[in-house]
């Protein structure tokens, strides 16, 4: 069911679920850039549709609003442990196509690899999602070639339409708030690129081999380890927990989780010395694989949605679609071996 | 030939060591021009100079080999330039109305470099726009980030860019990215404390590395702008010496107005019979005192409360 | 909120052994099923979790071998008889006993490597008749890291057991000890069938490479190798990420691997 809306008829609906929903949408934040007098646009709460930014991709994705930077698990004393609270709302995400496919593989590795995640599943059950429409590509994209171009699991899609929005809607309770408040109804699909500038190759007779190839030697010096890639990917979702005290003699604390990144030092540090990955190729080798290769093995697809987030951020100029470009010489390359 | 050597440096000309030839010397505020402007600036060597352009230490541009008698003319094509650069003159055509205060420069800034923490050309041309014309000898430079490219403690007024570290512990990934830079890099204001960074405000200098090597954003720039004032650096035949912190966490407003107040305090305190008429700041203030000249800088200078004056300075370098 | 694997829960300390001065085994109250070969995160508030593997399995309790090697397990060294520690888990696959049964079995084990695999050495000792043979290669640093001393002596009535040290001083070495690494005393085995035998490697990362090579050339099928991993873990359960390898993830596929997938794992 499609409909149009003038844009203070969509914040009405919007501000109709605010007693419930917390809206997560990219935001601008003045000023917020790493370098001065820039902007940065990434997720963050929104109080009305004007701070929504539509036109830009933002440079974190949605991630963050299920699965927190750091998020405490329980507060402890020696010999009690009490489960944090969970957010006193539910979120209404706002993101795009590829970020929804992103939302496939962090179900995949939270709710299905091993046990449910019990924090990941309380959140995850009271988020809606709405599609946002793309008109066009954004640099660095590459969702056509990863089939993320196009979703449909959305309770609202929404485009930017003049000074209004074209919305086409799947949810009961989001019809029967818009319906009254709709100027017109008709069918609408949500805006979705066909092509994009950048596409990737993953060659059909990739194996483990190619971990042997020497294309990811030259990552061992252009690679800083910083881990950007990975806390910009809407797909990465390692953490590491820290247990914490809340005064020197205390018997109280908190047991909190923390996002991690396989490129930076320390990820596979075992107690008592010994590490693997100490080169930044290796370390790259391991999460090219784990995007293109490893996680299909393991689930029937691949880990990398395409939203060419880890490009965009990279402050050495790696690109991650070029390295899997390269695949196919470096299968050709141990293959003849 | 009969030259008043005093007017024609005033008017930004140069007694040159060929007899019968000066030299023009352009002010370009903040060191950054339209590329447009190369062209006049080409014209006037070609037609009037010797057709060679000298790029001076204080960017500027110098064009020598020009006939005493064309100064009339290089003034009326120097007029593009002048209104172009938003310098301020007394009557258009006529060239630049005075040299003693010196083209104030600034490093590249945050219109091009990454650790930058301001527009430095922008700041620069707002305190040309305060300060010029002026006879008085001051130089003023401004740089971006205390790496201090511009040297800018060689000048009488340094100004240096700061940033305020604003920490969001929730984004913090305790990847230690910041402390290691802060140790490596700068001046080790960070250290871990139950896995985040935590940081020394007395020593930190707002350099913004933390900001820019955090992975996560946990770090970002404070909206406010901040900057660093040094004071009385000087090349120099007497006692060079490097400036000397006076002001940090200081504001744009007042570093204006503290520059000001200086040049009311060297009309008052300047002697006369100096070569030339012609004292450096810095000497002036080795003669009446410290406390003498911060009275004068500081009257009716209202600095932001998080500014830290330095107080009494106490300059070194070598003296000869 | 119900299953919340993250919840640890309490268990008392029935038993403490010590073995070195940096090594014990603590036994643990756990009535719930469990393997030889899984682990438990040993959680302690306010230090944090460390994934020990259970050397041994009583009736309503668990042997967790530690060595006080970090800021968790240096900790848990400061408790003692009747305390109580967080656990959680069992996790893992642990070792299937039913791959061993009816074969001739070699178990190679380094250091704390002999942990994980005692269980299983264990069983056989007190069912010799479950195998067709078994012989156990430990080895240890030097004389003073040895484990389960106590064990090796029983063990040695049902099983050939050659335990070695790397090196050692005149004098201070056990009269049962011999010198050497491990892959030095593989030619010694004495095997019927050498197609069928099946064998265990557990133990440090150049240790296990080099003796895996050890068995392929004494005439070991790969698929009759075993191997179990060690890696940094801080959740148990597929989630965290730190100790995948490829396509597994060692808390859930793992630790114990056949080498087939095995070595197709590069780190």
């Amino acid at each position: 069911m499609g409909f149009k809306l003038s844009r203070e008829a969509f914040d009405a609906v919007l501000q109709s679920w605010t007693d419930d929903y917390v809206l997560f949408a990219p935001k601008r934040f003045e000023q917020g850039g790493i370098y001065s007098d820039t902007d940065c646009i990434r997720y963050g709460q929104v109080q009305a549709v004007d701070e929504i930014v539509f036109d830009s991709k933002s440079l974190y994705s949605f991630k963050e609003a299920l699965l927190p930077v750091s998020e405490t698990l329980f507060f402890f004393t020696e010999e009690t442990v009490k489960e944090a609270d969970p957010p006193k709302k539910g979120a209404i995400i706002f993101l795009r196509s590829c970020d929804l496919h992103g939302l496939k593989r962090l179900d995949e590795i939270y709710l299905r690899n091993g046990p449910e995640d019990a924090y990941y599943r309380r959140l995850r059950d009271r988020v809606q999602f709405v599609l946002m429409g793309c008109p066009h590509s954004f640099e660095n994209c590459f969702c056509v070639s990863m089939g993320t171009n196009q979703a449909t699991d959305y309770a609202i899609s929404v485009d930017v339409e003049g000074d209004g929005f074209l919305v086409d809607c799947k949810s009961e309770a989001w019809a029967e708030r818009i319906t009254p408040r709709a100027e017109a109804e008709l069918d609408v699909t949500p805006r979705h690129v066909t092509e994009n500038a950048v596409t990737v190759n993953i060659p059909e007779t990739l194996t483990i081999q190619v971990a042997s190839s020497r294309i990811w030697d030259e990552y061992d010096n252009r690679c800083i380890d910083c881990g950007r890639c990975n806390f910009v990917c809407p797909t990465c979702t390692c953490f590491t927990m820290q247990d914490l005290f809340y005064t020197e003699n205390g018997r109280v604390g908190e047991r909190r989780r923390i996002w991690a990144s396989c490129m930076v030092d320390g990820f596979t540090d075992v107690a008592g010395g010994g590490s693997y990955r100490k080169k930044n190729g290796e370390r790259m080798r391991f999460k090219v694989l784990h995007k293109v290769y490893d996680f299909k093995v393991r689930t029937g697809s691949h880990m990398c949605v395409g939203c060419g987030r880890c490009d965009d951020v990279c402050p050495e100029y790696i690109s991650f679609s070029n390295s899997v470009n390269k695949l196919d010489q470096a299968m050709k390359e141990v293959s003849g071996r | 030939m009969d030259i008043n050597t005093k007017k024609l440096k005033k008017n930004a000309f140069r007694v040159t060591k060929v007899r019968g030839m000066t030299a023009s010397r352009i002010r370009v505020p903040g060191g950054h021009l339209d590329a447009r402007y190369l062209g006049k600036i080409q014209e006037i060597a070609e037609r009037f100079g010797n057709g060679t352009i000298h790029i001076t230490s204080r960017q500027g541009f110098e064009i020598p080999g020009i006939p005493y008698e064309k100064m009339a003319e290089v003034n009326a094509l120097l007029q593009p330039l002048i209104e172009g650069l938003d310098i301020n003159q007394s009557e258009p055509g006529t060239g630049y109305p005075a040299s003693g205060t010196r083209n104030i420069t600034a490093c590249i800034g945050n219109r091009v470099c990454p650790y930058a923490c301001y527009d430095t050309t922008a700041f620069a041309r707002r305190i040309e726009k305060a300060v010029f014309p002026n006879d008085l000898h001051f130089k003023i430079a401004l740089t971006g980030c205390p790496n201090d490219c511009m040297k800018v403690r060689m000048h009488d007024f340094g100004i240096m860019g700061m940033t305020e570290p604003q920490f969001e512990p929730q984004r913090c990934v305790s990847c230690e990215a910041c402390i290691d830079v802060c140790a490596k890099k700068s001046v080790t204001a960070l250290k871990a404390v139950k896995y985040r960074p935590q940081r020394n405000e007395e020593k930190c200098i707002g350099c913004g590395e933390c900001v820019l090597n955090c992975p996560n954003m946990a770090w970002t720039r404070s909206k406010e702008k901040y900057y660093r004032l040094t004071l009385m650096g000087r090349t120099g035949k007497k006692n060079p010496r490097l400036g000397e912190d006076f002001i940090k966490w200081g504001d744009e407003a007042s570093i204006i107005k503290i520059i000001l107040n200086t040049y009311d305090y060297v009309e008052k305190y300047i002697d006369r019979n100096a070569p030339g008429g012609k004292e450096h700041i810095g000497y002036i203030v080795d003669r009446t005192g410290f406390e003498e000249f911060k009275g004068w800088a500081l009257k009716d200078v209202n600095l932001p409360a998080k500014a830290r004056v330095f107080t009494p300075l106490y300059w070194q370098g070598i003296k000869y | 909120m119900t299953d919340n694997e993250y919840v640890p829960f309490l268990s008392k300390i029935t038993e403490i052994i010590r073995h070195t001065d940096i090594e014990y085994t603590f036994r643990m109250t756990y009535d719930g099923d469990v393997k030889p070969g899984q682990f438990f995160e040993v959680s302690i508030p306010k230090y944090g979790e460390a994934p020990i593997s259970v050397s041994g399995i009583g009736d309503g309790t668990v042997d967790l071998t530690i060595r006080k090697v970090g800021k968790v397990t240096n900790e848990v060294f400061e408790h003692t008889m009747g305390d109580h520690l967080f656990l959680r888990g069992p996790y893992g696959n642990g070792f299937d006993l039913d791959d061993y049964r009816g074969r001739e079995l070699v178990v190679v084990a380094g250091g704390t490597g002999l942990s994980p695999v005692r269980g299983v050495v264990d069983h056989f000792a007190r069912h010799p008749e479950e195998v067709k043979g078994m012989t156990l290669i430990t080895g240890f640093k030097s004389p003073a890291d040895i484990l389960f001393f106590g064990d090796l002596a029983r063990w040695k009535q049902s099983m050939e057991v050659i335990l070695t040290v790397d090196c050692a001083d005149d004098g201070d070495k056990p009269a049962a000890c011999q010198i050497g690494l491990v892959t030095e005393h593989l030619p010694k085995v004495k095997l019927g069938d050498i197609s069928r035998a099946v064998a265990i490697v557990v133990g440090p990362p150049a240790m296990m490479r080099f003796s895996v090579l050890g068995l392929l050339e004494l005439g070991f099928a790969e698929k009759n190798i075993w191997i179990s991993q060690e890696r940094k873990m801080c959740c148990g359960i597929g989630k965290c990420g730190h100790c995948k390898i490829g396509d597994v993830y060692v808390c859930l596929d793992g630790p114990v691997f056949n080498y087939t997938k095995g070595r197709t794992l590069i780190d």
